[in-house]
This record gives C-alpha cells, sequence and structure tokens, in this order.
C-alpha cells in the first residue's frame, strides 16, 4: 500500500468479516507467502497453489465465524492443513511430489552454499518420500512446532497415532538421509 | 530418542536411566546416533523457518473466485433448524390426535345411532 500508512490487521479483519474483498486481498497479499509454502511442504509444488487458492476461499467463506481466540496466521493455516489433506485425498496422482528447487534463500549465501543447498534438497527429496500421513506429521510436528494434539486434531487422528507416525517418519528420513549422506 | 543401543538396553530388566546415561556417554553409536539426530532436528526447524515464494497470480486467483460468505452466527441457523423439527413433530402430533378423534367420534356417533 504505498504512500499511506498499513492499516491495522484487526481493522482488516473486522472489515472482510463484513464482506469488504478489498480488506480480504490486503490479508490474502499478506499471508499468501506462508499459506503457500505450508502447502507445497504438504502437498508439493503441483497441487500448492491450489491448496492455497481453495484455503484462502475456505477462510473467506468462514470468516465472519472466526471469533480471535487464535492469531489470524494460526486460524488460517488450520484451513491450509485441512484443505490440503482434503485435496490430496481428492488428487491420488499427487501423492509423491518432488520437493526440490521450490524454495528460494533470502538470507546471504554462505561460504558452503553449495554443499547446504545438496543438503537440503536431500532433505527435502527425503521428506516427499514419505507417505502423506507420515509427510502431514512431520512438516506440522518437526518443521511447523505443532504439538501432538494440535496435529491430532487436525488431521483427526488420535495422538497415538501421531507419535507412531512420527516415530516412523524420522526413522524413514533419516534411513534415507544416510544413504544420501 | 535413545541410540540403538540404549534402546536396547531399555528392554532389559533392571536397567535404569542413571546406567543408560551412562551408556550413553560411552558408547560412541549410541552418541553418533544422537548427533545425527540432533542435526536432522535443527535442518527440518530451518526448513520450518523458511518461506517459498508464492505463484504471482494467488491473490487475482482468489479474489476472482469470492463468493457469498457464510451466515454471520452459525447457532442462529442451527436454532432455526431445530425450531423447524419441533414444528414439524409437533404438526404431525396433531394430524394423529386428529385422525384418532375423528376415529373416536365416528365410533362415538354409529353406538348412539
Amino acid at each position: 500500500m504505498p504512500g499511506g500508512v498499513q492499516p491495522d490487521e484487526r481493522e482488516l479483519l473486522a472489515r472482510a468479516r463484513s464482506g469488504d474483498g478489498e480488506a480480504f486481498g490486503e490479508l490474502v497479499r499478506r499471508h499468501q507467502e506462508t499459506v503457500y509454502t505450508l502447502a507445497l511442504r504438504l502437498v508439493g509444488p503441483d497441487l500448492a497453489a491450489d491448496v492455497a487458492q481453495e484455503a484462502f476461499l475456505r477462510a473467506w467463506r468462514a470468516l465472519p465465524r472466526f471469533r480471535g481466540e487464535a492469531a489470524f496466521s494460526t486460524w488460517l493455516h488450520r484451513i491450509t492443513v485441512n484443505t490440503a489433506w482434503t485435496l490430496r485425498r481428492r488428487d491420488r496422482r499427487h501423492l509423491t511430489q518432488p520437493l526440490e528447487g521450490d524454495f528460494e534463500d533470502t538470507a546471504p549465501l554462505p561460504e558452503r552454499a553449495g554443499e547446504l543447498a545438496e543438503a537440503r534438497a536431500g532433505l527435502l527429496r527425503a521428506i516427499a518420500a514419505l507417505n502423506p500421513g507420515q509427510r502431514a506429521v512431520l512438516v506440522l510436528r518437526d518443521l511447523y512446532g505443532w504439538s501432538g494434539a494440535e496435529v491430532a486434531r487436525e488431521l483427526a487422528i488420535t495422538e497415538t497415532t501421531v507419535k507412531v507416525r512420527l516415530h516412523r517418519a524420522r526413522a524413514r528420513l533419516r534411513s534415507l538421509l544416510g544413504g544420501e549422506r | 530418542m535413545r541410540g540403538p543401543i540404549c534402546a536396547a538396553a531399555a528392554l532389559l530388566p533392571g536397567v535404569g536411566e542413571g546406567r543408560l546415561a551412562g551408556h550413553r556417554e560411552s558408547c560412541l553409536r549410541c552418541r553418533a546416533h544422537d548427533a545425527r539426530r540432533r542435526s536432522l532436528a535443527r535442518e527440518l526447524a530451518a526448513l520450518g523457518a523458511e518461506v517459498a515464494p508464492a505463484p504471482d497470480t494467488l491473490q487475482a486467483a482468489v479474489m476472482a473466485r469470492l463468493g457469498p460468505q457464510d451466515a454471520v452466527d452459525p447457532r442462529r441457523a442451527l436454532a432455526a433448524r431445530a425450531v423447524a423439527r419441533h414444528a414439524a413433530a409437533a404438526a404431525v402430533a396433531v394430524a394423529v390426535l386428529a385422525v384418532l378423534l375423528a376415529g373416536l367420534a365416528r365410533r362415538h356417533s354409529r353406538a348412539t345411532v
């Protein structure tokens, strides 16, 4: 928003809740990268844009019911996880998407940039090789730091299942990376 | 999470945490396993902090598809549905009662004729 003061997120939310599409557009602009990145981690590049788009549309529809008990970004991320889960089920072709090459570094390049980039590409390949259930749990717990209870609630599984999947995902990741490194 | 040897030791009866910790200190395999585990956890957390650029068309695509929003308060819709359910049940009860009363009236009029 050039030349003016950026409206406070609460103000934008209040306007969007009462049907102001322009205010919602500004919220989309502010959150699109984090929502897209989460989708990318969960479903891979082919489906990520669809998931992000659908998540924003679901958020728009549900916005009048948003009470602000959690941060808007947290609420949006929950919707993204649910949407990813739904769309992934609909589109089984996207079970294992290659994830390498989808992330741009914004930090200055370190001396060992090549080595680190290679290690990260290997990590992304290994995450992509996990089955969708294990990948979702690993991404939410180990990348985004969600609690076991939150993951269980959003994926509609038990906390025990979360623990089992996480254990298996980590073991598989170590085994895949052990072969690469 | 324990190293492979510690994990095996944990299954043996009478092996306490103190002994396991001591073992972990001295076991090269377990220490290497722990180091790999910590390194992987760091790499995963770092990946979680990264942000990928969204497609340029994402915002426009969302804005082009904005439709109507849901009702402000879902409890209103639920309450309306509950009222409709009760009204339907009451209508059925009244109809049944009317049929029963009509039957009784017919019997009564036949008996008096």
